[in-house]
Formats: C-alpha cells, structure tokens, sequence
C-alpha cells in the first residue's frame, strides 16, 4: 500500500510542502538564485511537481515549463526522502530515484532542499503519514 | 595551437575557459612535467619547490574543485565544461591533471551527502584552499586487488570468497580501519585526507563496501616512499597503511547497502574522466608531431611534404577526433543522468587511452631518432600514454566489466 493514497493527496502533502517553503522569503531568495527549475515525476501515485526558479511556483501536473533537472522516484520513496530515510546518492545507487540534468545542478539542489527536510516530518504526522 | 570544435553550440564561456586552461597547461603545468620527469628519485618530485608552486597555481586557480557546485566554493562547471577543463590540463601534463582531478575526490564524493560535518570540516575548506594545503587522494586498490575492485554488476563482484583487505569495523561512534592499500594511490603520499573504499561485511564478497573519508594525519597511517614508474612521473603515488586508524562515524559516507552502486557511479565519473584526459594526450602527440614534420627536411623537403607522413598524421588526426567525440559524449551523459550507463564511460577511457598510445607511438616514429631522446617531449608523452591503459582500471578488465551491460542489449 502506497504512503499517498492517491495523486490528489500527494499533490496535496507535497504541494504544501513545497508552496510552505517558497513563502519563506529566504527560502524563494536561494531558490530563485539558484536557477534550476525541477520536476519530480512520481510513480506510485503518478504525478508530476514543478519547482520553478522563475517565480519560485509550484505546479502539481503536467506543465510547458523546461526541466533544469528531473528526478523520477515513486511516491513512497519521495516520502522516505524528505523524511531523510533515504539519502540522495544512496537512492541513485540503488536505482530508488533516477536524476536527468547535469550532476553538478543535483548536487546544488542538496543545500537548497535541506528547509524541506526540516519541515517535512511535521507535515507528515500532520497527515498521520508513518513515520 | 588550440582546435576546431565541432559543437556549433559551445557557448562564449565554454571558449573563455578552454583559452584560459590551455594557457594554464601551456605555460605552467606542461614545463613543470618535463623538469620534474628529470628527477630520477620521485622523493625528490615531491621534495621540489616546482612541483608545489604548480600544484599551489592550479588551487589558486579553482582547477582543485572541478568537480564540486559552486554553491559550495567549487567550479560549478557543466558536462562539456568539465570535459574541455580536463583535455586542456593533460594536453599540458597527464601528470598534473590526475594529481588536481583526484585532489577533489573526498570533497566531491563528501558533497553528494552533505552533512553539517562534512560541509565544515570537508567541502567549504577543500573548495576555499588556495595553497595545496588541503589535496585529497583516492584509495581502492590494495596490493591483491587491483582492477578487480572496478567490476561492479559482474558475478565476481559479489562472490563472498573474493573481498578486499582494508577493513572496516563499528565501534562506538567511531570506525577503526585496518589494512593497506596499494602503491597506486594517486596523490598517496602527499594527501591530507582519503577517500577510502573498505570492507565492512566481507560475506558480501566486493560488495560489501564502504566509503570513507580518513584525514592522514590521524594516529595510526603511515605512508610509504613514493612509486618510481614509467609515465606521470609527477604524479605522486603510494601506499597507505592503517593500523587501527580511527575515523568519526559520521565519515564514513557509505555503507554496504549501497555500495556497489556507488562503485559504478565512482567508475562512470572517473572513466569517462580519463577519457577527456587522454584525448588531450593524443592531441599533444599529433600537434607535436605536426609542428616537427613542418620544420623536418628529409629527402630535400619538409617531412610533410612526403606522402607517408601526411597519410601518418591524418589519421592521427582522425583518431584524436573521433576520442574527443565519444568522451564528451559519453562524458556529456553521464554526469547528467543517474544511473549512468557505465559501458560508456569504460568505451571511453579504453578508446582514448588506446588512441593517445597509438599516436604518441606514431609521433615517436615522425620524430624518428630524435623522439626518443629527452629533447622533445614526445617520449615522455609515449611513456604518461602507456600508463594509462593500466591506471583506473587495466584497459583488458575494464572491457570485460563493460561487455557485460551488452549482455541486455
């Protein structure tokens, strides 16, 4: 049994996630400077995120924007992953996440990511995710 | 002499960077190599002012931190970036262009797993040095285990009758390593700090790794005396040994659940970087071997102007192109997706390694007597060539690791 019931209750947790983040005006300063627009593409439920660097957006679906870095990765392994479960290069090596972009943007986004990690176990008991 | 690039899309950067690493080899990395190729001790390589200065230059200049993001004080450079960078400084010395390449691997390998302490004590202060202070070194192969330790994928690898011998083993927060790794270590014996692939669960067989970062100053290494070897002469190598040497728990940055993957990822970046290395090899054979042919009168006429020789030099050309075609292709790939498609970067390093040793052979012969005196440097580019069919994996054991991912096709 997946950790997200569905597409809509993973857009819901980790579009919170990520627009909770954006509104912290460090948060968006970093991101926008960093200019790498990702897209998660889950499986398990399937689904897409977007985080633009444009304007710091978040888009839960499909989207015309053009991926700096893509990181395919299923729902429950995404959950692990903000959970700090799961590291990044550990889940590469274990093919758990595949990354399309150059190395050097993936490893920038490591830093960036670290509010996310932070605030993600709260909004998982939040969600009475397992933890 | 530079070249023509076939990428119509090389931005205005690309061009400003491979201007400025050709001038760094040409004037400081490349006269540097020839002088410390002269000294018959490699002690005394590493004993010279020259080879610190050349090392203390490419720091200042950021060549240390190739592989780590800007965000962290690194290079930040881009696939095709790294590659013209890594062409540009073997053009200039082999020797050199390991010894910086290698340098970063602890901090590079560190700044996949970030960690508060890893970030303090390892990534910002590796990326902010500017004196050599801080180089680190890579060490996997192990006087039993040489080329073996870079099959990752292949039965052998997770054979538990096979395993390597440098240990390691949990206690309290801290691991304790014991064992010795081979003369091989590039950088072994001038480095600060190791990135160390140990056995923890041997039961796995090769598999069942772990990658740790060891600073050397720490009770329990030792180092022996440098390699004295054919080819990179200025490229320090040499054994480690530790004996119960031990390292915070939090160094260690791999562990055997996903080590063997990281080995493929570790061989598919170091691969396809030996691959950009040694077309910059070849290519300092060909234009060597071209500038003397235009100066050489045998027979009344340059050795250009006689067929055989120009039929020579083209397809030294040809050669040289078609390595720079695959490794950036291949380099291009695999530092953008993960996981890497490994067989490519192995086809890389063979090809471009196989190639700088053919055409450094055919320079030779151009040069003809004179090419194997000290007088040119041809003869050295001959011997750093045939080095690297052997180093990062012997080009015979690499091909067999490759051949198996053709298996699915």
């Amino acid at each position: 049994m997946p950790v997200f019931e569905n597409t809509e209750k993973m857009y819901e947790v980790l579009g919170g996630l990520f627009r909770g983040l954006m509104a912290d005006p460090e948060v968006l300063k970093s991101a926008m400077a960093a200019k790498i627009t990702i897209l998660f593409n889950i499986t398990e439920p399937a689904g897409q995120i977007w985080l633009s660097h444009e304007k710091g957006d978040v888009i839960c679906g499909p989207s015309s924007l053009k991926a700096d870095v893509t990181m395919t990765l299923s729902g429950d392994s995404c959950h692990n992953f903000w959970l700090k479960k799961l590291s990044l290069p550990i889940a590469i090596a274990t093919r758990k996440i595949k990354t399309q972009g150059p190395i050097q943007k993936v490893l920038k986004l490591l830093p960036l990511l670290k509010p996310a990690h932070e605030a993600y176990p709260e909004i998982a008991k939040k969600y009475n995710l397992p933890m | 002499m530079s070249y023509i690039d076939l990428n119509v899309e090389l931005s205005p950067e690309h061009e400003a960077l491979k201007k400025e690493t050709h001038k760094f080899a040409r004037d400081v990395l490349r006269p540097a190599s020839l002088e410390l190729d002269k000294l018959s001790d490699p002690e005394d390589v590493i004993k010279s002012p020259l080879y610190w200065n050349t090392m203390k230059k490419g720091y200042e200049l950021g060549y240390h931190s190739i592989f780590i993001p800007d965000t962290w004080g690194g290079m930040g450079l881009d696939p095709i970036g790294t590659h013209i960078v890594l062409e540009e400084l073997a053009w200039g010395s082999a020797d050199f262009a390991v010894a910086l390449g290698v340098a970063c691997f602890p901090a590079f390998f560190a700044s996949m797993m970030p960690n508060d302490r890893m970030i303090t004590e390892i990534i910002e202060p590796f990326c902010a040095n500017t004196d050599a202070t801080f180089i680190g070194c890579w060490g996997i192969t192990e006087p039993d285990h040489g080329s073996d330790t870079l099959c990752p994928g292949t039965a052998a690898f997770t054979d538990p009758a096979i395993s390597c011998q440098v240990t390691a083993r949990l206690e309290g927060d801290e691991w304790v390593i014991c064992g010795q790794k081979s003369s091989w270590v590039s950088n072994g014996t001038v480095a600060t700090h190791a990135m160390v692939f140990l056995t923890i669960d041997p039961a796995m067989g090769m598999a069942g790794g772990g990658i740790g970062i060891v600073p050397l100053n720490i009770p329990g290494v030792r180092r022996a005396r440098p390699l004295d070897k054919i080819g990179q002469r200025a490229l320090n190598q040499g054994e480690i040994f530790f004996d119960n040497a031990r390292i915070p728990r939090d160094y260690m940055l791999v562990d055997p659940e996903s080590y063997e993957g990281i080995v493929d990822l570790t061989l598919a970046t170091a691969n396809a970087s030996m691959g950009a290395m040694f077309t910059g090899v070849a290519r300092a054979a060909f234009e060597a071997a071209l500038a003397y042919s235009k100066e050489r009168i045998q027979g009344g006429k340059p050795l250009f102007e006689h067929q055989h020789i120009k039929h020579k030099l083209f397809n030294m050309f040809t050669k040289v192109e078609a390595a720079r075609s695959l490794s950036r292709a291949a380099l291009n790939y695999n530092l953008c997706n993960t996981p890497p498609l490994t067989h490519y970067s192995i086809a890389s390093k063979v090809f471009a390694t196989q190639t700088a040793f053919e055409v450094a052979d055919a320079a030779v012969q151009i040069f003809g007597g004179i090419g194997l005196s000290k007088e040119y440097p041809i003869e050295k580019f001959f011997r750093d060539a045939r080095a690297s069919l052997i180093e990062d994996g012997a080009n015979d054991t690499l091909m067999i690791t490759g051949a198996h991912a053709l298996a699915s096709y």
